[in-house]
């Protein structure tokens, strides 16, 4: 596809409900299938449709062929089937035009023919097309199955499954490479002997009526494998519906660029003895282009599974358990994964997958289990595997054993068999099939086991490492900044504010390359990690040297150097330098050009290199290092990141790149950034030798304060690059090296095609720029000025003046120019002044520091005088402040922007830190401090049911633009008594933000939350805050399908949050793009008018909101300037809490330096308003609504001459998706959130008596999984009328009896209680506020409850009150963030209590790993019968302590009313033998918790 | 930055000055050094700001990287502090001691609190420096072979050759007086510079390869015409020279004096040197003796040369001193119309001004008085109305009627600032270009003049101005004058990184 704008079809992912009905036995019948569909249609909140109800994003099924059902068909059709097992099926998407589908019949029958295979007959398909929707059917394909005989000489069915394989590949990709294209195309979604499916995009409802097959009652199997797909788009698709051919997908491969490129590159070297070498030609290339991420897996998972492994053993291998530094695993399954982490990287990302072969159907979940997967067993031997549980109904006294898949983890039923093989047993087999440990003895490569290196290495002289820091392009902020608290803390160093330097492509400064690639990072369809709290599923290792036959199992695949970390000291290098196992050496290739400036010099150097790296393989060497070492006067290093992926891709195309290690030896390698960089685009290893040898000067001359020895420096140094390297990873949702290694997680803001084609292949880069010559002149700059022959006066560095504003460093929008006049004329409340401020920010003149800065506007319509244009208090409304916390920034400075907002009718934010009671009041002088956005961030700090109901719009903050991908930390002197209540945690303990919200792990979490938030307050807008990257279009259009109101763009650059340096330069991209591709994307799937869509990041003047508008937004944020309106003056120390100004500090000497004021603020907006209007009047709009999208308002400047930007093409922002009149461009419609059919409505009918008079009322309900967020509207009905208080415990009191939906008991608040007889599933108890909620398995059901799933994952995610009985286990992280519920439960799965701070948790049963993550508030007690507790905790941030005798009541009492709630056996054996049992208890006792209890109990004594 | 919480824990504090009484008995510096400590203590009030408003153009105009040395200094990093401070300064031994410090008043620190002293931070690394033997002459590697003469050699002068120097060029500074320093040597008092700071730059100067000429007046006893044969560029730092005069009547009695020509006198004899002599060749010689001792002493004009009269009056035993000012008395602190971090025009008081003196505003003087002698005896004055403009600055005044009075006065000294540059002579015999004020015609961009080899730098250019400012121009107009011979440069410019040029 052409594409004009910036919506690209490969940002598309998508996330899903999975599940499974199977027969243990293998019984095939009818009731399989049906109750397979049962399940699909009880998932259909999880799918999603586009703009049209009756348009799904995609649903099937796959089930073993009914080949009694087939027989009959084809008698019809005048053909006798053979055997079941002698003949395959195929299910063909065909054209529906009729000449191009004859041409694919016929190309696939010469493809059959070529094989040797007999087609017996095509078979339509029959469907029912009613109530399918219009654009599904647009697309529709002709759907017909093939028969194809086996061939008599075939005996193995398995060799004949292989030549369908080949036959569908071959044919597909020659169909596809010759004939014509239309919209529909040419698709097989399943052949073979064993297997069929049935899909296409429909919604999880339609797929029985739309294929009649479904019903009859001949269609026989023994399992039914069912999917429904939630994408992010809704453009047609039938083939990107699952399941495929192997799996069904419920996930995302984060890593997918680079997993394909390491394919790309092994195929030419494939061989296997199940292939001849003419199938194994015909079976390439082994993904076809345009499917999706989830498709790409299906294919590798069928290539390793036709080529000979085990379909369980193919899982273990793409999808690994967390082994790495899990010194519990047994040494077997460890060597199997160390073994197979030498022959290929995880496909890594959260995943749930089903799978099969048509003879065993399993499932496995990844290693971070963000994915539900309940199953169920039944005494009649079936077993229902699905995202949730209650999908199926089933009589409780049915239920044998319910359980969850745990991360990691996998079941397989082995329906041959006849049983469920556990993971131990059926990994147990796997892994002791081949010597694995004696492969690894033999052969792996310890570098710590190297001789010493042959050459001793020499340390650079103190004026070599000034000049080769000068030629490398340090400036004393990378000394000062980056590396001295690297290499002294051993943590990379944190700023605020933001950026407001020029993007590296608008610089004057020459740049380092890898300025110009941006981080991409985790935002709603997947979810990023916490590398530090969930430090267990995150590895750094990784192997240098020869990957290998994929297809083959060989001890010495495995004969590579193990590297536990990539980051290689000098020492270290050399001995890899001269390595020589007889069969294992390593080649130096020195990577510079010629420093003649002439056109073409580069290019000549890295050809040259590339030819070397040719040569280097085919000379049998394992390790290319490329060395920046060698230059001189005449020779300058090549971009070491453009030499890594120059090299690597071109080893990719040659079929080399799995031959061989590619480790770097570079000068210009320092901060994080450029270790990711370089890891992304192929490197395996990196020796910074520069960067230690700067740290080594600056110690021995004394320049850092500091006793520790060079050694410690260094290993401090390698220490933060490692972290900051995990965060990068993670804030992808990428665990380990190996997948990262090659996955170019990047955006290229900057370099033209021709670069990026060659050199970057497949990286995203929409603008253009600077070609080869362009990427030398800047490298030759740094060179010349450090091989000058003159001698510079004063030597130093160059300034930077990246992180700091330095007079000769980079340009800052914000300077001190800039920021006077900004203060001086809405103190002064002088427009002409704001007029000059407007002037110095928006005329960038010769310079340009924002994508903006290159457009000018066009006036395509005639102006009007300024009274035309609707009024400024109609406009005011469309402003927002940014989101900034109460505990970042001060009491003062926080109401100061709230009142002025609620002054002029805009919105201000709460940012994350909750909001005191006491702004709801109205100021005596009628003035309001209330923020009229709340914001629920992933920490859920203070969201109460009263917090969501005062609000007028609610905002999820998906990603931060300071540092999306990351989670945020309050320091602990930070959290005075005031901030601690509002945010409800314990003064003096350290608040930790998790990364990910840990009920969104995908887009139908989001359309989750967005529903509990509406249940919670309906009269709010619901507002979901993205950042800006390539393919946010694509997510801004799932998250309008999840049902926001409000979507807001973020830029990369605005924040005034802390974060770490490199976060918030190389992290995300700018407004334009994002919000652009946007508001184009959402044109395009005619979504746009069910949202309204916000823009914020560094606007600063009334151009730049006229150009968000004309770019798609109408609504605004502001947060900086309305900050520097109040009087910062861009310090940029906000977390050192010494801001001097009084706005970001919480202490109280400095807050009274505090001066700011309303009346500025408001003058700040009726200035930008008045400002704005004036474009508007020239412009020639009457409206904003209007203006909206008008991109053919802009245009380049045409005065552009710099030499590097002038290259830039910014076309792609101003395209203007084309749209008929029907399509809306700017807000029209609201959303329909489905509120209607909510089980609240029942609740309030049979409430009223308590809502109204107080009185206690009870009934009781039928619940099903479909009834999501029991009880949610309820108590914002109650919050309403009695705020925080609620009514007094116990007055409404509903039993349920069923399994209940997600988000049982959201945000429930004080007066409710929920008692649930059943089941229920995720998100349980979320965000509780006062309620009681108690559970318990049905009394019909005959299994023991402690050792079942009864709640699902996520239970009690940020509860901050109220109390529950669970009589039986939880799954994964249960209490996550909980501040304030007491609960009890039976047992729970791992990251149990993960960033408590407060609250109690009582366990009276097993806890799974890493329990007590973060954990800084409140206290667990766990029934620890084994002792084995402590082995399954995270002990960073706690003590394990006894529970004393005098300390016990709170446990007894907690454990007597949870006996008295549900009748709970255990319960009852504790109490009754309580003194004894108490030894079996253990205390979580938080370190600091316990040290501000302490205090305060002191404190308490002494008064 | 050395102390996140310095600037709450330590406030402003200042070297002591000796008391007025032993100031008044001689004419050597009177200002302490800080103990090491307290140094340190100063220096850890920097807050490292994220926007240092210090170094921007509304703070130091040589663009000194204040924070960075103050954080060396908080270090006791002297070598370190002492290379940042010298790259964007060459001579911070006179910055240091008789800048107005326009960095303090941009010092963020000063919002809402007493600003870090910068300035005299700044005079302590370089002091330091010297004793610590860092400041050695920095000899360029490569000669290139050219010539520049540099005409006048105040603080433009001095910057420019001492750069051009270091780019390899060959330096010879014409200068009409007998020794080196412009008004820094012959204007301003030895209390507030004393000399032998400036010998020791110039001596480096000398070793480093500068050549000197002094008495060389050029158009007068050097020949323009050799100079434009012999130079392959010339860059003109003159200085700014010409008094405003005050054209009443009585202007010609005897007692009526420019300040400079008082200045220079007490200079000259405090380094034991004739004061009367060379009057055809130095500048702002008279032919008699001016001394205060025993007069009641009118300074006019309320500058910093103002309270430079009035502090040498003092020490030559003036009977009074008082001093006008024909604006209003300035306010004492900010008004909203001068915010933070412009430069305020607030009351400033002298350490003259602390050795006594009456200060009075809002006067015109109306007449000299004659004691009938041709000598004066008496000052006719008048108080002046003045009207405030919107934003409160004074805009035009009245007289006010009945206030005219006499006050008897024996001498007065004109300090009221300096008009342009000297046209006869030199300049109007090179032919180069005026601007509207009389100043030699660059850019500050540019700084060349419509003669193409022909630069000028300092108060010649932008008129009367600072020290820092001169030497900024100096350094600024060095930069341009290499690229002009050399294509390329390697000398520092204020405003953008070494490393943009190559790009």
């Amino acid at each position: 596809m052409v594409c004009k704008g910036l919506y690209n079809a490969e940002y598309e992912r998508d996330s899903c409900g999975v599940g499974f009905v199977a027969s243990i036995k293998g019984n095939k019948s009818h009731q399989i299938v049906s109750d397979a569909l049962t399940i699909l249609e009880n998932m259909e909140h999880r799918g999603a449709c586009g703009c049209e109800s009756n348009t799904g994003d995609g649903a099937g099924i796959m089930i073993q062929v009914p080949h009694e059902f087939f027989f009959t068909e084809c008698v019809k059709l005048g053909v006798h089937l053979p055997a079941f097992g002698r003949y395959g099926v195929g299910v063909i998407f065909f054209p529906r035009e009729i000449r191009l589908r004859e041409e694919c019949r016929e190309i696939f029958a010469r493809a059959a023919e070529r094989l040797g295979l007999e087609i017996l007959t095509y078979r339509k398909v029959p469907v029912n097309t009613a109530n399918i929707g219009k654009t599904a059917l647009s697309v529709e394909p002709v759907i017909e199955q093939v028969f194809i005989a086996c061939p008599d000489h075939i005996q193995d069915p398995e060799e004949f499954e292989r030549k369908l394989y080949v036959l569908r590949n071959y044919a597909t990709h020659t169909i596809e490479n010759t004939v014509k294209k239309d919209s529909i195309g040419f698709y097989m979604p399943s052949l073979s002997y064993k297997t069929v499916t049935y899909k296409g995009q429909l919604t999880s409802m339609q797929v029985r009526t739309y294929f009649t097959d479904l019903s009859n009652k001949r269609v026989v199997s023994a399992f039914g494998l069912v999917h429904s797909r939630f994408a992010t788009n809704t453009f047609p698709s039938w083939k990107l519906a699952q399941p495929f051919r192997f799996i069904a997908h419920n996930g995302e491969i984060n890593t997918l660029q680079g997993n394909l490129n390491w394919l790309k590159t092994s195929e030419n070297g494939f061989s296997s003895p199940l292939f001849t070498k003419e199938e194994m030609e015909m079976l390439l290339p082994i993904v076809s282009s345009g499917m999706s991420d989830s498709a790409y897996l299906d294919n590798m998972v069928e290539l390793l599974t036709l080529s000979g492994r085990s379909l369980p053993h193919v899982m273990m291998m793409l999808i690994p358990e967390a082994w790495d530094g899990n010194d519990k695993m047994d040494p077997v399954k460890k060597a199997f994964y160390e073994y197979h982490a030498a022959v290929m990287e995880p496909w890594d990302g959260p995943a749930s997958i089903s799978f099969t072969d048509g003879k065993i159907i399993g499932a496995t979940l990844d290693r971070n289990g963000l994915r539900p997967s309940r199953f169920c067993v039944t005494h009649d031997d079936r077993v229902i595997m699905a995202s949730e549980t209650g999908a199926l109904p089933i009589d409780p006294q049915l239920v044998k054993r319910y359980g969850r898949l745990q991360p990691g983890k996998m079941f397989v039923v082995d329906m041959e068999q006849g049983r469920i093989i556990s993971d131990e047993e059926l990994k147990q087999d796997i892994c002791s099939r081949k010597p694995y440990s004696d492969w690894l003895n033999q052969y792996k490569i310890r570098l710590e086991e190297l001789d010493a290196p042959r050459v001793t290495f020499t340390h650079l002289s103190e004026e070599s490492v000034f000049k080769y820091q000068k030629a490398f392009g340090y400036s004393t902020e990378d000394v000062e900044y980056l590396i001295r608290p690297m290499a002294i803390d051993g943590k990379e160093p944190v700023g605020s504010m933001g950026s407001d330097v020029p993007l590296a492509v608008l610089s004057d400064q020459p740049q380092h390359l890898s300025s110009y690639f941006k981080q991409l990072f985790a935002q709603v369809t997947n979810p990023p990690i916490d590398p530090i709290r969930e430090r267990l599923v995150m590895s750094l290792a990784s192997y240098v040297g020869n990957n290998g036959n994929l297809l083959l199992e060989d001890a010495k695949h495995c004969h590579a150097v193990a590297l536990k970390q990539p980051i290689l000291t000098s020492t270290e290098l050399e001995k890899l330098r001269s390595i020589d196992t007889g069969i294992f050496q390593a080649k130096t290739l020195q990577s510079y050009f010629r420093a003649d400036g002439k056109p073409g010099s580069l290019k000549a150097g890295i050809d040259r290199l590339c030819r070397y790296a040719v040569d280097a393989v085919e000379d049998g060497f394992e390790v290319i290092i490329l060395s920046d070492r060698a230059i001189d006067s005449d020779h300058a290093a090549i971009p070491s990141l453009l030499a890594v992926s120059a090299v690597h891709h071109h080893l990719i195309r040659k079929g080399m790149r799995g031959q061989v290690g590619i480790v770097v030896e570079a000068g210009d390698v320092w901060e994080v950034h450029h270790f990711a960089c370089l890891i992304g685009f192929g490197a395996t290893a990196i020796n910074p030798y520069l960067a230690l040898a700067t740290i080594r000067t600056m110690k021995s001359n004394n320049m850092w304060e500091t006793e520790q020895a060079w050694e410690q420096l260094r290993k401090n140094y390698v220490k933060a690059v490692c972290d900051g390297l995990l965060k990068v990873f993670s804030k992808m949702g990428i665990s380990t090296l190996q997948s990262y290694q090659g996955a170019q997680i990047f955006e290229i803001l900057g370099l033209n095609h021709d670069v990026v084609n060659k050199y970057f292949a497949g990286t995203v880069s929409r603008i253009e720029g600077m070609g080869l010559d362009e990427i030398a002149k800047e490298a030759l700059a740094k060179h010349e000025l450090a091989f000058n022959r003159k001698k510079i006066p004063v030597d130093r560095l160059s300034v930077g003046g990246i992180y700091q504003w330095k007079r000769k460093g980079e340009f800052h929008l914000f300077n001190p120019q800039t920021i006077h006049l900004l203060q001086y004329s809405t103190r002064m409340n002088d427009y002409s002044i704001f007029k000059k401020y407007s002037k110095a920010v928006n005329d960038q003149g010769e310079k340009a520091c924002t994508l903006r800065s290159l457009f000018r506007f066009k006036r395509t319509r005639p102006s009007i005088p300024i009274e035309e244009v609707e009024p400024a208090e109609n406009i005011y409304k469309r402003f927002a402040t940014g989101a900034m916390s109460f505990g970042s920034i001060s009491w003062e400075a926080h109401t100061t922007l709230a009142i002025a907002m609620n002054r002029i009718g805009g919105k201000s934010n709460t940012g994350e830190g909750g909001e005191d009671e006491r702004r709801y009041e109205l100021m005596p002088n009628g003035d309001s401090m209330r923020s009229a956005i709340k914001q629920v961030a992933s920490a859920r700090f203070g969201v109460t049911s009263r917090y969501l109901t005062e609000a007028d719009e609610l905002q999820i903050k998906m990603a931060q633009g300071a540092k999306p991908g990351e989670g945020g930390q309050l320091p602990g002197h930070k959290v005075d008594d005031w901030i601690g209540r509002v945010r409800h945690s314990t003064p003096g303990v350290g608040l930790i933000s998790p990364p990910p919200h840990h009920d969104i792990y995908s887009i139908e979490d989001l359309a989750q939350l967005i529903y509990d938030l509406k249940n919670a307050n309906r009269a709010a807008r619901i507002n979901v805050k993205l950042v800006s990257k390539a393919g946010v279009g694509t997510i801004a259009a799932g998250v309008a399908k999840a049902k926001a109101d409000v979507i807001l763009i973020a830029g990369f650059d605005g924040g005034t949050g802390a974060s770490p340096v490199s976060s918030i330069k190389h992290a995300g991209l700018p407004w334009e793009l994002g919000l652009a591709e946007s508001h184009q994307t959402l044109v395009k799937n005619k979504l746009r008018s069910r949202v309204v869509l916000q823009a914020d990041g560094q606007m600063k003047t009334a151009r730049d909101i006229a150009i968000a508008t004309l770019l798609g937004a109408e609504e605004w944020g502001i947060a900086t300037a309305a900050l520097i309106v109040e009087g910062c003056i861009m310090m940029r120390k906000c977390h050192l809490n010494t801001c001097p100004v009084g706005v970001a500090t919480q202490d109280p000497e400095l807050r009274k330096r505090f001066t700011g004021n309303a009346d500025h603020v408001v003058n700040f907006f009726k200035f930008i308003t008045q400002d704005l209007r004036e474009i508007m009047a020239e412009l020639g709009f009457r409206t904003i609504n209007e203006m909206v999208g008008q991109a053919d308002c802009l245009e380049r400047r045409d005065d552009i001459t710099h030499w590097k930007y002038r290259k830039l093409d910014v076309s792609p922002i101003l395209y203007k998706e084309p749209a008929d009149e029907s399509v809306g461009l700017y807000h029209q419609e609201d959303q329909d959130h489905g509120l209607s059919g909510v089980l609240d409505w029942k609740f309030l009918e049979i409430a009223k008596p308590a809502l109204e008079k107080r009185e206690r009322v009870y009934s009781e309900f039928r619940i099903k999984n479909t009834d999501r967020a029991a009880g949610t509207i309820l108590s914002n009905e109650i919050s309403k009328r009695y705020k925080a208080a609620g009514l007094p415990d116990d007055t409404i009191h509903f039993k349920l009896t069923g399994t209940a939906g997600q988000s049982f008991g959201a945000f429930n608040t004080n007066g409710v209680t929920l008692e649930l007889e059943g089941d229920a599933n995720d998100y349980f108890g979320k965000g509780l506020s006062g309620a009681r909620i108690v559970v318990y398995p049905s009394k019909e059901a005959g299994f023991v409850p402690e050792e079942n799933i009864i709640i699902g994952n996520v239970a009690f995610y940020g509860a901050t009150s109220g109390e529950a009985f669970i009589r039986g286990k939880a799954g994964e992280r249960f209490c996550v963030r909980n501040s304030g519920a007491n609960t009890v439960v039976e047992g729970v799965g791992d990251h149990g209590c993960e960033y408590m701070t407060g609250g109690r948790v009582v366990i009276l049963g097993d806890t799974g790993r890493n329990f007590a993550a973060g954990m800084s508030g409140g206290i667990a007690y766990v029934y620890d019968v084994k002792g084995q507790f402590a082995e399954n905790c995270n002990m960073e941030m706690i003590d394990l302590d006894p529970v004393i005798n005098g300390e016990s009541e709170e446990l007894y009492d907690m454990i007597s009313r949870h006996y008295a709630y549900t009748g709970s056996t255990v319960a009852k054996f504790i109490m009754d033998d309580f003194e004894a049992q108490l030894r079996n208890f253990v205390k979580v006792y938080p370190k600091d918790y316990k040290k501000a209890v302490q205090k305060a109990k002191i404190k308490v004594e002494g008064q | 930055m050395g102390k996140p919480t310095g600037f709450i824990e330590f406030t402003r504090k200042l070297p002591h000055k000796k008391p007025v009484a032993d100031r008044l008995k001689n004419y050597d510096e009177f200002v302490d050094r800080f103990p090491e400590e307290e140094l340190t203590k100063q220096a850890a009030r920097c807050m490292n700001c994220g926007t240092p408003f210090c170094h921007s153009n509304m703070g130091c105009p040589l663009g000194n990287v204040i924070p960075e040395f103050n954080d060396a200094i908080y270090r006791k990093s002297w070598r370190e502090a002492y290379d940042i401070l010298t790259s964007t300064n060459n001579f911070p031994e006179f910055t240091g001691r008789i800048c107005p410090a326009p960095c303090e008043t941009a010092c963020v620190l000063g919002i809402n609190q007493p600003p870090v002293t910068i300035e005299e931070i700044e005079k302590h690394i370089i002091e330091i420096a010297f004793e610590k033997g860092f400041v050695q002459p920095r000899i360029p590697n490569v000669r290139t072979g050219k010539k520049i003469a540099v005409i006048g050699s105040g603080p433009a002068g001095l910057a420019a050759a001492v750069q051009l120097n270091y780019a390899g060029h060959n330096v010879t500074v014409f200068e009409r007086d007998d020794a080196a320093g412009g008004l820094l040597r012959y204007g301003i008092p030895d209390f507030k510079l004393e000399k032998w700071v400036i010998n020791r730059r110039v001596e480096l100067m000398e070793k480093e390869g500068v050549e000197f000429r002094y008495n060389a007046n050029v158009g007068v006893n050097v020949s323009i015409n050799d100079l434009l044969r012999e130079f392959h560029a010339i860059v003109l730092s003159g200085g700014s020279t010409q008094p405003r005069d005050l054209p009443v009547p009585g202007r010609e009695l005897k007692g009526v004096y420019f300040a400079m020509q008082f200045l220079k006198q007490q200079n000259k004899r405090n380094a034991k040197k004739n004061p009367l002599a060379n009057a055809t060749i130095e500048s702002n010689i008279l032919h008699e003796d001016i001394l205060a001792k025993g007069k009641n002493v009118v300074v006019i004009g309320g500058g910093d040369t103002g309270s430079d009269c009035v502090g040498t009056s003092n020490r030559q035993g003036a009977k009074s001193v008082i001093q006008f000012e024909l604006m209003p008395k300035p306010p004492e602190e900010r008004t909203p119309y001068m915010p933070w971090p412009t430069y305020p025009m607030i009351l400033k008081t002298s350490s003259s001004h602390e050795e006594g003196c009456d200060r009075r505003w809002a006067i015109a003087t109306k007449e000299f008085v004659s004691d009938g002698n041709g000598t004066l005896k008496a000052l006719k004055l008048v108080d002046l109305e003045w009207k405030l403009a919107d934003d409160l600055r004074p805009s035009r005044f009245e007289e006010v009627p009945g206030s005219e009075r006499e006050i008897p006065c024996d001498l007065v000294l004109l300090a009221m600032g300096f008009i342009h540059p000297q046209h006869n002579g030199l300049l109007d015999e090179l032919g180069v270009e005026y601007d509207e004020r009389g100043n030699v015609k660059a850019t500050e961009k540019a700084y060349q003049t419509n003669i193409p080899k022909i630069f000028t730098a300092g108060d010649m250019r932008r008129g009367q101005s600072l020290v820092v400012w001169a030497i900024s121009e100096g350094r600024e107009c060095a930069r341009k004058v290499d690229e002009f011979l050399m294509g390329t440069s390697l000398l520092e410019t204020k405003d953008a990184s070494l490393l943009s040029f190559f790009v």
